[in-house]
């Protein structure tokens, strides 16, 4: 599971930010440049649709994929008190074949992103992540040499970390608690 | 097993293979269905943080980490159709290491006995290639000598097809394992 509360910032006053993530986090940033694959499944595969990210993790040297699936945000009475998202959330290490593994199993593709940048790593109570990341759309296919941003102005930030089923509660504070510090 | 025993082979711990065969889970039967039939998985007790794909057709094998079956799980597109469950023990023997065990199939019905032979000085396929087959050749000895029935058959990897490197890695022994469970699917019980 993952507690994560999401924001945006205009450009210019992206600088700014990471000087008071740096200060905050006393460590250095760093880079962001993931292709995000929204892979769905093919009209007659499975009971319902679904669909998963192939994440491929282009800021080091040798290309890391990841298979991520999103699951449903928490609901109820309880959810609508947590101070941010708590959804499920798996993520797994997998080799470079990926793609046409998941396209062999029936899977297309929906849709597919490039998200550059950078995040800062924190521990308060647990790890969390501040990324701040400008979202590109990729007008060819795979093309991420091509990419453009979807508003040009204005970047993402995400403020993010893990959680198991019983703990959930204090995460969330946490993350936001550390976003409130962010607010302008 | 008693063939090895019998030589004052020094047992080691146990060890399992899990393999499963699956199909896709399709809405409408009567509809096309234009995504692989043949897709199998492979786990073994030894690297337990890692799970392994094989989809035959494309002779394609996928490495992830073992929380891939949660994923898997989630998305039901593909369901179980069937699984080979192999076990038994490890021995060392100077340079080698047997795994000698058998293969059951859904828990119920023992499909075969199956020996493996690592030879643990070189993980080149190439030039281990001789050794190995000789060893095994002097391992049938053995087995004629104890009066045992039985002959070892080797069953060829198709690495070559697969597209594996010469160095041997969990990936050639997952194609190894998925193609013994093929093998073993295609006999008669």
């Amino acid at each position: 599971m993952e507690c994560i509360m999401q924001g945006i910032i205009e450009t210019q006053h992206v600088e700014g930010l990471a000087v008071l993530l740096q200060g905050l986090c006393g460590s250095q940033r760093q880079a962001v440049k993931i292709h995000d694959l929204c892979l769905k499944s093919g009209p007659n595969l499975g009971q319902v649709p679904s669909e998963m990210h192939l994440m491929c993790d282009l800021s080091h040297q040798e290309p890391r994929w990841i298979v991520r699936h999103v699951g449903g945000a928490m609901r109820g009475a309880g959810a609508e008190q947590m101070p941010a998202l708590v959804r499920s959330v798996l993520n797994c290490r997998i080799s470079n074949n990926a793609l046409r593994f998941f396209h062999s199993l029936g899977y297309k593709l929906d849709h597919e992103l490039l998200q550059t940048g950078f995040k800062f790593q924190f521990h308060k109570v647990v790890p969390i992540t501040v990324s701040v990341t400008s979202v590109c759309k990729i007008p060819k296919l795979h093309m991420i040499e091509e990419a453009v941003p979807i508003t040009p102005g204005l970047q993402l930030v995400e403020v993010s970390a893990s959680t198991s089923g019983d703990n959930y509660t204090e995460v969330a504070a946490a993350v936001s608690g550390l976003a409130e510090q962010l607010a302008p | 097993m008693k063939s090895i025993e019998s030589l004052n082979v020094t047992r080691g711990a146990r060890w399992e293979a899990k393999a499963a065969q699956y199909r896709p889970m399709l809405r409408d039967q009567n509809l096309p269905a234009d995504f692989a039939r043949d897709l199998q998985s492979i786990f073994f007790s030894e690297n337990p943080s890692k799970f392994f794909f094989i989809l035959r057709t494309e002779h394609m094998v996928v490495e992830a980490d073992s929380n891939v079956q949660d994923i898997m799980e989630r998305l039901q597109t593909y369901r179980n159709r069937l699984t080979f469950v192999f076990e038994g023990y490890q021995y060392q023997l100077g340079d080698f290491n047997l795994k000698a065990g058998r293969a059951v199939l859904n828990g119920e019905s023992i499909r075969g006995i199956v020996l493996e032979v690592e030879y643990l000085p070189v993980s080149s396929i190439e030039k281990s290639r001789t050794l190995l087959q000789e060893f095994v050749e002097l391992w049938q000895d053995v087995i004629s000598k104890h009066s045992l029935n039985g002959k070892i058959s080797h069953l060829e990897p198709p690495f070559g097809s697969y597209l594996l490197s010469d160095t041997y890695s969990w990936q050639h022994t997952a194609v190894q394992y998925t193609n013994m469970m093929t093998h073993f699917l295609s006999q008669r019980s």
